[in-house]
């Protein structure tokens, strides 16, 4: 069964006739199908590839924010600024739950 | 247009109406995105899907974020190869009324939160206008045959007690025919809209609730029961298929009416 990762999602595909079948094993240890019956004819490259691009379409990134770390603020002047690092290369949230990096760790 | 053969999307599609569209609409041969916040009803429902046969994906998304909305029309579009029927099934209620009152006083004891009102607009209009902007983009840039589906509500008429939630639905129930006008205007003749206003319906919202107040809402419907989540499914189906059905909002209540007899 062909298998890969992205993030911290584990996804395998499975055929079932001349589809496949794209499952998903989550960090909280939970399973669920992520598609059903797709890629009809495919072979199991071609459908690994559509698979590895359907994942990173659904499947949100996030990052996991630590802190805030109140004893080394950044500063400016007096002002003491306090909270997460924002600036991770793969940004999209930083004040809800993604999938793959929830915000409580 | 055919159902057999035709991509849909349904937001909120892990439990309720939209569980039940899902499912039939997969079951008559669609390909079908399964939106919803939760994902173990996510699980479930693609699950059920593919028991039966049909092809689905899930995605988890929050419909009342473009980044969720472009997403998931993205990803549909990336399993799917196209895109015809879009379904904004999610919603939520935050019931109450605008103000209460002190029984003793006649003063004002407490109002309806802030909160209580946005979350109900940007689910239930803000997260519908997304899905449905975005959907139809889909479909123009495609060249698709399309099927704009709000579902608004019968509340829509206003309900006390509901005053964001039926501010909401009235206005899911203009868009079609503001919608099909501006299509018209700009010569987009490939995507229909049809709006569905559903009754008191045995959605898991409903059927959990205190028995004597179900009892009571059944005493002013015609049809003594709460209407089947897969009845509304089987009227989006029929809707998808009679291509007469444009720029109109349908209800489908089994009779709801108001006390002392007057139809709602």
């Amino acid at each position: 069964m062909p298998t890969f990762t992205y993030n911290d999602l584990q996804f395998s595909l499975e055929a079932r006739g001349d589809r496949w079948d794209l499952s998903c094993a989550r960090p909280d240890g939970s399973r669920g199908l992520a598609g059903a019956g797709l890629f009809p004819g495919l072979s199991e490259g071609d459908a690994l590839a559509r698979a590895n691009a359907l994942a990173r379409t659904i499947c949100p990134v996030g990052i996991r924010t630590v802190g805030p770390d109140v004893n080394h603020p950044n500063t400016i002047g007096d002002l003491k600024i306090v909270g997460p690092d924002v600036t991770h290369p793969n940004f999209i949230y930083w004040d809800k739950e993604s999938v793959s990096c929830p915000r409580e760790l | 247009m055919e159902i057999k053969g035709s991509v849909a999307l349904v937001t909120g599609g892990g439990n309720g109406i939209g569980e039940a569209v899902a499912k039939h609409l997969a079951k008559q041969g669609a390909r079908v995105a399964v939106v919803d916040m939760a994902q173990k009803n996510i699980d479930r429902v693609v699950k059920d899907i593919q028991e039966a046969g049909g092809e689905a994906i899930g995605i988890q998304a929050n419909v009342t974020s473009e980044a969720d909305t472009a997403r998931f029309i993205k990803g549909t579009l990336e399993a799917f190869g196209q895109l015809n029927i879009a379904v904004s099934c999610a919603g939520i209620i935050r019931d109450g009324t605008m103000l209460s009152l002190d029984k003793e006083t006649g003063k004002v004891s407490k109002k309806l939160g802030y909160d209580k009102w946005q979350a109900v607009i940007d689910t239930n209009l803000s997260g519908t206008f997304l899905t449905l902007r975005d959907a139809a983009e889909a479909m123009v840039n495609g060249g698709w045959q399309g099927l704009l589906v709000p579902i608004s509500s019968v509340n829509k008429a206003g309900q006390v007690g509901q005053i964001n939630y039926s501010s909401a639905k009235v206005a899911d129930a203009l868009m079609p025919k503001i919608i099909i006008g501006e299509f018209l205007m700009r010569g987009i003749r490939n995507i229909r809209c049809v709006a569905i206003a559903p009754g008191y319906t045995a959605t898991p919202m409903l059927t959990g609730m205190n028995q004597d107040a179900l009892k009571a809402i059944l005493a002013d419907v015609h049809l003594g029961r709460l209407v089947a989540p897969e009845e509304i499914a089987s009227m989006i189906g029929y809707c998808v298929e009679n291509e007469a059905l444009n720029a109109t909002t349908i209800e489908i209540t089994g009779g709801l009416c108001y006390p002392k007899g007057i139809a709602k």
